[in-house]
């Protein structure tokens, strides 16, 4: 077990709609993410004195945050990242407490990542005028080989080459998210999907499918972790940090893959500190975040953080497993493929959600832990949901984790 | 073979680490960086050798053939050079002559010249220099040079 094993907790959580545009700066929409996380807390601005986030050049940051809302920070920093940026600034914040930096600490992101800066590179008016193709990116660009789509891709043909698993693999996973967002009213794309709907979305990039990317939306979302002590005190059952990892390399980690497996995950060289610290095995856990830029991103990932063997996840997704009431409920809210895209953010509130009892759906009773279990009636509440594991992505070389737990259940 | 590509929409900008390597492919060169002390290989070029950590490099000429040991095949265009260029190729090749006895290898990407169908991954490949409509900028591009056995095409 890790020495700050269920010594912090995440206590709030909060996030705007999913909006295709939001007609808003990123600094109103943090702060309508921020407000809500701390009422979920019952905490005030003056509670809150530390605060991070990542973006891409494309947020507000902390401080204004903070002088919007009238607070005075004892620490701040937002640093450069996407996806797996989430659980890499929980590890911080864990260290920054501990350490007295300060007490409760605010992670939120906050992205027009559909009406202004698009992670493929395509402005919304259509492909992109000249572009400079500088440092990593004369290697990529002049080949026209940017996209995260277009990235990913390669390593994802690769691996149905050596596996012998198809696309329909990768389709049980868009089905499985797909349905848990038909339970989440805050889900963009709620409609339930088949097998054959994805075979027959338009490609995107092969081997990848339009079914196989995520969302693209306009959010803010944040959480607010502070000491088990201060977590008994606050208004929702403590959901507690038992272990993770923060941008966990691969080597060799330039885009070109001069690795010997290119399908040879960062999260394979991240997996044992991950649950020796949380001091569990896969077993244990109950549901998981399995960051899904791409259906192919969670397919991967499966397998490089144990939950399968090497090669086995195209057999381990069939069969509905991913979905609720099944072995191992993946991306409870939709994910990033169906519910809106936060670079992990809203993966990991919803696993905090879950594990408080609370998930927010159709049940009426849902704030008050009171779930029907009826899928038809909209209910999307794991049962029993004591651990649940965030596998996030950034690249195929770049993954963080945390594992968490709760005791509503 | 894949429409053509608008090169006036991407301004490649060479740097203290890459200019060199830019102005060998004007000679129809195909460089990877080469460490003067062990004698690793590696692309890009990166500044610094990451097996023993000096600094004093070369370069090593590779003979421009290789392995396509993946690819994707991008049906929508992403930058303004390649909205005429759809659909096409972009391969990972693995280099022929930059294999270590310690299992380092080195793979390039580059747009290939071949259309999705005579693409497969396990051919054998080869560069080709394109001049590109910018008159200080030459391109690599790829195109299969011959057969294999154990190929492996997508097939969906
Ligand atoms: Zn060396």
């Amino acid at each position: 077990m890790g020495a700050l094993t269920d010594k912090y907790c995440i206590v709030g959580v909060g996030e705007t709609p999913h909006m295709r545009p939001s007609n808003r700066t990123t600094l109103s929409m943090a702060c309508e993410a921020v407000k809500k996380a701390m009422a979920d807390a019952g905490l005030e601005p003056r509670d809150i004195d530390g605060m991070t986030s990542y973006q891409a050049g494309d947020s507000t940051t902390s401080n204004h945050i903070a002088t919007s809302l009238g607070m005075r920070l004892n620490y701040s920093v937002d640093i450069l990242g996407g996806g797996s940026s989430t659980e890499a600034l929980i590890g911080n914040t864990i260290g920054l407490l501990e350490a007295g930096y300060c007490k409760t600490m605010l992670i939120f992101r906050s992205m027009n990542g559909r009406s202004g800066r698009r992670m493929g590179g395509q402005a919304p008016s259509g492909p992109v005028p000249p572009t400079r193709a500088a440092e990593d990116n004369q290697f990529m660009m002049p080949w026209g080989w940017t996209s995260p789509a277009q990235r990913f891709g390669m390593s994802a043909m690769r691996y149905l080459r050596d596996t012998g698993t198809t696309t329909r693999s990768l389709a049980e996973i868009a089905v499985a998210h797909r349905y848990h967002a038909s339970l989440n009213p805050k889900a963009v794309m709620r409609h339930p999907i088949t097998i054959e709907d994805h075979q027959n979305s338009r490609w995107v990039v092969k081997p990848l499918r339009l079914l196989d990317c995520c969302l693209e939306t306009d959010v803010s979302a944040c959480l607010i972790v502070t000491s088990r002590e201060r977590a008994y005190d606050l208004r929702q059952p403590p959901v507690f940090i038992m272990g993770g990892t923060g941008r966990t390399m691969a080597p060799n980690a330039a885009w070109n893959y001069s690795r010997p497996e290119i399908h040879y995950v960062a999260g394979n060289y991240g997996r044992k500190r991950l649950f020796g610290m949380a001091g569990i095995s896969q077993k244990d856990v109950n549901l998981i975040s399995c960051y899904d830029a791409f259906t192919f991103t969670t397919l991967i990932q499966l397998e490089a953080y144990g939950f399968c063997g090497k090669g086995e996840a195209g057999e381990f997704v069939k069969g509905g497993r991913l979905q609720i009431d099944h072995e191992l409920p993946s991306n409870l809210s939709g994910g990033h493929l169906s519910e809106g895209y936060t670079h992990g953010v809203s993966m990991v509130i919803e696993n905090v959600r879950q594990l408080r009892h609370r998930a927010d759906d159709a049940c009426p009773g849902w704030a008050e832990g009171k779930h029907s279990y009826d899928r038809q009636a909209g209910c999307r509440q794991v049962k029993d949901a004591r651990i649940a594991a965030c596998l996030g992505w950034g690249t195929e070389t770049m993954s963080s984790s945390a594992i968490l737990r709760g005791i509503a259940a | 073979m894949p429409g053509p590509i608008d090169y006036s929409k991407i301004t490649i900008t060479p740097d203290f680490d890459t200019v060199e390597w830019w102005m060998a492919t004007k000679e129809h060169k195909y460089l990877v960086r080469q460490c003067k002390d062990c004698g690793h290989k590696w692309f890009p070029p990166f500044p610094a050798c990451n097996k023993c950590n000096a600094m004093d490099l070369g370069w090593f000429e590779t003979a421009g053939t290789g392995v396509l040991h993946s690819y994707i095949v991008v049906t929508q265009p992403i930058l303004g050079a390649f909205v005429e260029a759809v659909p096409y190729v972009v391969g990972l090749i693995e280099l022929d002559d930059c294999h270590e006895a310690d299992g380092s290898l080195v793979r390039v990407g580059g747009v290939m010249l071949d259309d999705e169908e005579d693409v497969a991954i396990g051919l054998p490949v080869k560069v080709e220099f394109e001049q590109t409509n910018e008159a200080n900028i030459v391109v690599p591009r790829w195109k299969i040079s011959g057969t294999a056995e154990n190929t492996w095409k997508f097939n969906e």
